[in-house]
């Protein structure tokens, strides 16, 4: 024990008409962790993300975060508080550029008046936004549209904006979905190196177990919208319970 | 050898007009990068100011038409080029700017102007409300709804707008000095464009600028990444309103005269096709999609003109023909609009002679 939990959820229902998406989902994330959402697809993980970052709301349950309530908060101000989010299948600003993007990203900390530009704080936001650049390597790339990049840049552009808001949690859906062996590495080493120097806890949900198992530090199963195990990625492997989900009745 | 020198010719000039990379905020956000920019900025201003000493007043007429067209048509390019909202009312916002501006003229015509700005901001508030929860063609018309109403309120509010017959404005007075040709008002004009017009490119270069085009491009997102949907929609309608206004005022001190056919629905439509051939959400493609609403069906008339008298009706119904064709064309043959064919131009001219 020690720190209070970063992110509580407790008794999550979610559903959709008849379809019940999340039931009675509940976990906690420890600050300054590497915690992954696994389970096989249509598990409710995605589902488990929106309602995290408000695009769902939720039946029932109790989500707190950093000790506050975070249901009845609109996403801005979600993003305000400190939760940034990248998305499974890209969701960039496709007609701005990857400087504009990080921008955008980089200004939850001190957004002014809309209409009444204030030099000091975009200078604050550029520096910020160039370091996270530097950081990720997109320097060279800043002024090119984002639609235009390849996927794997698109996917490290998602993450660059989403860390230049400086988030304390930072949700990542499917983040290695679709790319090349050396962009996984690369990308694996990004967020190690984010969690380590800016302190960012992560979240994220991934299909490459792998990844899971070698950079994860707690595991949370979901199969039907429940949870199947909550710990450590060794015991989610030797779990019955998680092996069935997987590799079906009989193995 | 011959290479050599090409080369080297070719390095100096593409530097002196390259934006090199741009790394902090203040060479981002200059209005013009690099030296020849910045002379070049000074100059144009300059010449602005000094046009009605050299321009009769026939052509500082239509001048100024065109200054006033291009800032309502920024004033929709923040709307639709930026935000993606599409509008087929500023028309109508014109007309609320221009009888506000008719009450209060002559000496008073800098706060009136001031003033029917602020009252289609106002209205135009009102209007964004709908786009909050309808979007794309359903938006397009709920403003075309607008605009066919606000038609009906010029031709019956009768104390207010003068009905069909309209308002007479007295000129305008500056300090007891009548603006009452198009040379004198232009500094009216330019005393309200210019300002605005540093204004737009700011906000569509910072904050407010990237919200919109972040609303724009994913709505879903943009809310995740922190933008907040009300109040970046609403400034966007605010604004564009505002910027209408101000046209309008100007446009009925420079008519000085106020009649509902000024504002009709082809009015908003006008505006829109200066979006459109202009081009991408830049204060550029403004002016440049202005000037083509202007000033090519003027040039068409001149034409007519002088081919004299017994042509003038064929060639009248042609001119809208030709018209037609030229903003059908663009849209097929350059869908970036002007300011698509002027970066083109300027990059060829750049890497001139070795492009590679």
């Amino acid at each position: 024990m020690g720190l209070a939990p970063i992110l509580e959820v407790r008794d999550l229902h979610l559903r959709f008409k008849g379809v019940a998406a999340l039931s009675g989902v509940g976990f906690t994330v420890e600050p300054g962790s590497f915690f992954a959402i696994i389970g096989p697809n249509g598990a409710g993980k995605t589902s488990l993300l929106n309602v995290l970052s408000g695009l769902y709301r939720p039946q029932s349950g109790e989500v707190r975060f950093l000790g506050r309530d975070l249901l009845p908060l609109p996403p801005p101000r979600r993003t305000r508080l400190g939760l940034g989010r990248t998305f499974q299948n890209l969701e960039l600003f496709r007609g701005m550029t990857v400087l504009e993007n990080v921008k955008l990203g980089a200004e939850r900390a001190g957004p002014y008046p809309l209409l009444w530009p204030r030099a000091d704080q975009e200078a604050r936001v550029r520096a910020r936004a160039e370091e996270v650049l530097e950081y990720l390597d997109l320097a060279p790339y800043r002024h090119v549209p984002a639609g235009l990049l390849p996927y794997g840049l698109q996917k490290r552009v998602e993450v660059a904006r989403a860390l230049a808001g400086s988030p304390r949690l930072l949700l990542l859906d499917e983040p290695m979905a679709g790319l090349a062996v050396e962009e996984r590495q690369d990308l694996a080493r990004y967020l190690q190196d984010a969690r380590r120097e800016w302190g960012v806890t992560l979240l994220w949900v991934e299909h490459d177990l792998r990844a899971v198992m070698e950079l994860s530090e707690r595991v949370l199963v979901l199969s039907y919208g429940q949870v199947l195990y909550h710990g450590d990625p060794e015991g989610a492997r030797r779990d019955p319970r998680v092996q069935d989900a997987y590799l079906g009745g009989g193995a | 050898m011959w290479y050599r020198i090409a080369r080297k010719l070719s390095e100096t000039y593409s530097r002196r007009f390259a934006r090199a990379v741009r790394e902090s905020y203040a060479e981002d956000e200059a209005y013009a990068p690099t030296p020849l920019g910045r002379c070049a900025l000074a100059l144009f201003l300059g010449l602005l100011f000094l046009l009605p000493l050299i321009l009769g007043p026939y052509p500082m007429y239509v001048l100024s038409l065109t200054a006033i067209a291009a800032l309502g048509a920024l004033g929709l390019h923040l709307l639709v080029g930026g935000a993606g909202l599409i509008s087929l009312g500023q028309a109508a916002f014109l007309g609320i700017g221009a009888y506000t501006a008719s009450h209060l003229s002559g000496p008073l015509a800098p706060l009136g102007v001031l003033a029917g700005g602020l009252l289609a901001a106002l209205v135009g508030l009102v209007l964004g409300l709908p786009s909050l929860r309808i979007k794309g063609v359903y938006l397009a018309i709920a403003t075309l709804a607008f605009q066919f109403l606000a038609i009906l309120v010029f031709n019956n509010w009768e104390s207010f707008t003068g009905g069909i017959r309209g308002r007479n404005l007295a000129p305008a007075e500056i300090l007891g000095h009548p603006l009452d040709s198009p040379g004198a008002l232009w500094y009216l004009i330019l005393a309200f464009t210019v300002p605005l017009f540093f204004y737009g490119k700011r906000l569509l270069s910072t904050r407010a600028g990237r919200a919109w085009l972040a609303l724009r491009d994913n709505e879903l997102s943009a809310q995740v990444a922190g933008v907040e949907l009300v109040p970046t929609k609403l400034s966007a309608f605010l604004l564009s309103a505002f910027y209408a206004g101000v046209a309008g005022g100007l446009l009925a001190n420079l008519y000085r005269t106020v009649t509902p056919e000024h504002f009709l629905f082809g009015v908003s439509v006008q505006y829109l096709a200066m979006v459109i051939v202009g081009g991408a959400g830049t204060v550029l493609g403004a002016v440049l999609g202005a000037a083509f609403v202007v000033l090519v069906p003027e040039l068409l008339n001149t034409l007519v003109g002088a081919l004299g008298p017994a042509y003038a009706g064929a060639l009248a119904a042609l001119r809208n023909v030709v018209f037609g064709t030229l903003i059908l064309a663009f849209l097929i043959l350059e869908p970036r609009g002007l300011v698509g064919l002027w970066s083109r131009v300027r990059d060829y001219l750049r890497t001139w002679p070795l492009p590679y």
